[in-house]
C-alpha cells in the first residue's frame, strides 16, 4: 500500500466513514460535514500514525485528502 | 399549571429492558434485573451489584461515527428520545424547530467517557485525551446532544439536583408548555453511574447495598433486613403538549402533569433528616399545587430509598401527611425490581406510573420479607395488584435534602 492510499485508509477509519464516502479532491467538509473536533482528532492521528509533526492550522475541514497526503508526504521526506 | 400539559410519548431505556413494552412486561413478572457488574472488575468495591443496560448497541438508531463522540449517558438519552418522538408520533422533520426544546436531568454526568479519557491523560499526556471530552463528560451533554441531533432550538435547559435531577427536570419542561413557549418539550432524565469511579463516588457515601452475594435480593426497601439501595443505569424521556395541541392532532395522550411539591431539608450533605417534617411539606405542597384533596390519591411511586432512615422517614412522612387515609392509597417502589437510577429515577418512576395508569396495575416493591415496626405501612410487597389510578404522586429525594414531589392525572 502506497502513501495515499495508507493516509485515506488512515482518515478513513480514524472519522469512522467510509473511504469511499472519501473524495480525492473535494474537502473533508464538503465530501463527509466533517467538523473542527473531528479535525483536532484527525491531525493528532496521523501525526502519530506517521510519526510527523502536524500543527492544528496545518490541515483543516477545507483540506482535501489529496491536500492531506502532500502534506504528510514532504514532512517525510524533509 | 395554567394549561394543562400531555404526556404524549414515552422512551425507556432501562436494566428491564428497552421501549415501554418490554420495560412493561417484565416489571410485570415482579422479579429483579440487578445483578453482579460486568461492565468492569468491580471485585474490590463494597457494592458491586447493580441494574445495568446490556442492548443498547443493538437498539441503536446512531452511527458509530456519533457514538465514539458521547459517553454512554447521551447515548442512552438520544435512544429514548427517538422512542419518545415515535410513540408520541411527532415527525421531527414537520415541527418548528424553534419550539421544541430539551429539558434533561441527570446528577454525575459521563463519567464513563471521562475516567479514560483521564486515564489516557495520565499515561499518554495531552494529545492522549480525545478532543470530544471537553462536551461529552458534562451534565448538559445530553440535552446538548439531542439538541444537535434533530436540530431542536426551542428552550432547553439541563437540571442537577441528585436523585431528584429528571424530577425538576420533567417539572421544568411541562411548565415551558404551560406557558406556550414551546409546542413540544422531550423531558426526562439519565444517568451511567456503572463506571469505576462513578461507583465509587455512590459507594463512599454509605447508602449501596452490600448484600453482593445475592443480587438479586439485595434492594429491598422498607424490609427489615434492608441495608441500601443498589445502583442502575438507563434513560426515561416523555414528550410534553398542550392537551389542547395533543387533541387537535389526535395524539395519544397518557396524561397529565398537575403539580408539584419541592422543599429542602437544611440539614446534611448526604443524609436525610431524622424527622419528615421538610420532606411532609413537599408532598402537602404538591397536593395543593394540583388542587387535590387527600383521598384523590389513589397511587403513590414511593422513594424506595432501602435505608433505615430514608425508609423510616418517608414512612412516617406519609403516615402524618395522609393519616388514617393511608391504608386507601396503593404504594410501591417498582424501582426495587431495577436500582436506583439517581438523576434519571424520578422518569422512569412516572413513566412506569403512567403504565401503571393504562394497564390498571400496581406494580410491586420486591423482596420485602421481614417487616420493620418502623415501616408498617402496605407496600404492595412481592406481587402486582389490579387497581384502577386515576390520581397519584411521584416522590424523590435527592442527597443534600432535596425533595420533591410530582402529581399526575390519568388521561
Amino acid at each position: 500500500m502506497g502513501l495515499k492510499e495508507e493516509v485515506i485508509s488512515a482518515i478513513a477509519k480514524t472519522l469512522d466513514v467510509g473511504e469511499d464516502e472519501l473524495i480525492e479532491d473535494k474537502t473533508l467538509y464538503d465530501s463527509i460535514g466533517v467538523d473542527s473536533t473531528e479535525m483536532v482528532e484527525l491531525t493528532v492521528a496521523l501525526g502519530k500514525q506517521f510519526a510527523v509533526k502536524i500543527e492544528t492550522d496545518e490541515i483543516g475541514k477545507s483540506s482535501t485528502p489529496l491536500e492531506i497526503v502532500g502534506i504528510i508526504e514532504n514532512k517525510k521526506q524533509s | 399549571m395554567k394549561e394543562s400539559v400531555a404526556i404524549t410519548g414515552l422512551g425507556v431505556v432501562s436494566p428491564c429492558g428497552m421501549k415501554k413494552e418490554t420495560f412493561w412486561a417484565n416489571l410485570k413478572q415482579a422479579r429483579s434485573f440487578v445483578d453482579e457488574i460486568t461492565r468492569f472488575d468491580a471485585k474490590l468495591y463494597p457494592s458491586r451489584i447493580a441494574g445495568q443496560v446490556h442492548e443498547l448497541d443493538y437498539y441503536t438508531h446512531l452511527s458509530s461515527r456519533l457514538i465514539k463522540k458521547i459517553d454512554v449517558f447521551s447515548h442512552m438519552a438520544l435512544v429514548a428520545s427517538e422512542q419518545a418522538l415515535q410513540d408520541a408520533r411527532i415527525d421531527h422533520t414537520q415541527v418548528d424547530k424553534n419550539r421544541v426544546g430539551v429539558f434533561m436531568g441527570n446528577a454525575l454526568g459521563g463519567w464513563l467517557f471521562a475516567e479514560t479519557e483521564l486515564r489516557d491523560m495520565y499515561l499518554e499526556g495531552r494529545e492522549g485525551i480525545s478532543p470530544y471530552m471537553a462536551s461529552a463528560w458534562f451534565p448538559a451533554a445530553p440535552q446538548g446532544q439531542v439538541t444537535i441531533y434533530y436540530g431542536f432550538k426551542g428552550y432547553s435547559k439541563t437540571i442537577v439536583a441528585d436523585k431528584a435531577s429528571s424530577a425538576l427536570a420533567l417539572w421544568y419542561g411541562a411548565k415551558v408548555i404551560a406557558e406556550g413557549k414551546n409546542d413540544y418539550v422531550l423531558a426526562g432524565g439519565m444517568e451511567a453511574p456503572i463506571t469505576p469511579y462513578a461507583l465509587l463516588s455512590a459507594s463512599s457515601c454509605g447508602q449501596l447495598s452490600k448484600n453482593n452475594l445475592n443480587p438479586q435480593k439485595a434492594y429491598r426497601p422498607y424490609d427489615l433486613n434492608r441495608d441500601g439501595f443498589v445502583l442502575g443505569e438507563g434513560a426515561g424521556i416523555v414528550t410534553f403538549e398542550k392537551e389542547a395541541h395533543a387533541r387537535n392532532r389526535s395524539a395519544p395522550v397518557y396524561g397529565y402533569l398537575r403539580g408539584i411539591g419541592v422543599s429542602c431539608d437544611g440539614y446534611h450533605y448526604a443524609r436525610y433528616r431524622l424527622d419528615p417534617e421538610s420532606f411532609q411539606y413537599a408532598i402537602e405542597e404538591c397536593i395543593n399545587d394540583a388542587g387535590w384533596k387527600k383521598e384523590d390519591i389513589d397511587y403513590i411511586c414511593l422513594d424506595g430509598d432501602a435505608t433505615t432512615i430514608g425508609d423510616s422517614n418517608e414512612t412516617m412522612a406519609l403516615k402524618n401527611v395522609f393519616g388514617k387515609k393511608i391504608g386507601g392509597i396503593a404504594l410501591s417502589a417498582p424501582k426495587s425490581m431495577y436500582g436506583n437510577l439517581l438523576g434519571a429515577q424520578t422518569s422512569l418512576d412516572l413513566i412506569s406510573t403512567l403504565l401503571s395508569m393504562e394497564h390498571e396495575t400496581i406494580l410491586p416493591t420486591i423482596n420485602y420479607e421481614m417487616a420493620d415496626p418502623y415501616c408498617d405501612l402496605d407496600y404492595t410487597p412481592n406481587v402486582s395488584r389490579s387497581r384502577k389510578i386515576k390520581k397519584a404522586l411521584i416522590l424523590a429525594r435527592g442527597r443534600g435534602g432535596i425533595n420533591v414531589v410530582l402529581a399526575i392525572e390519568k388521561a
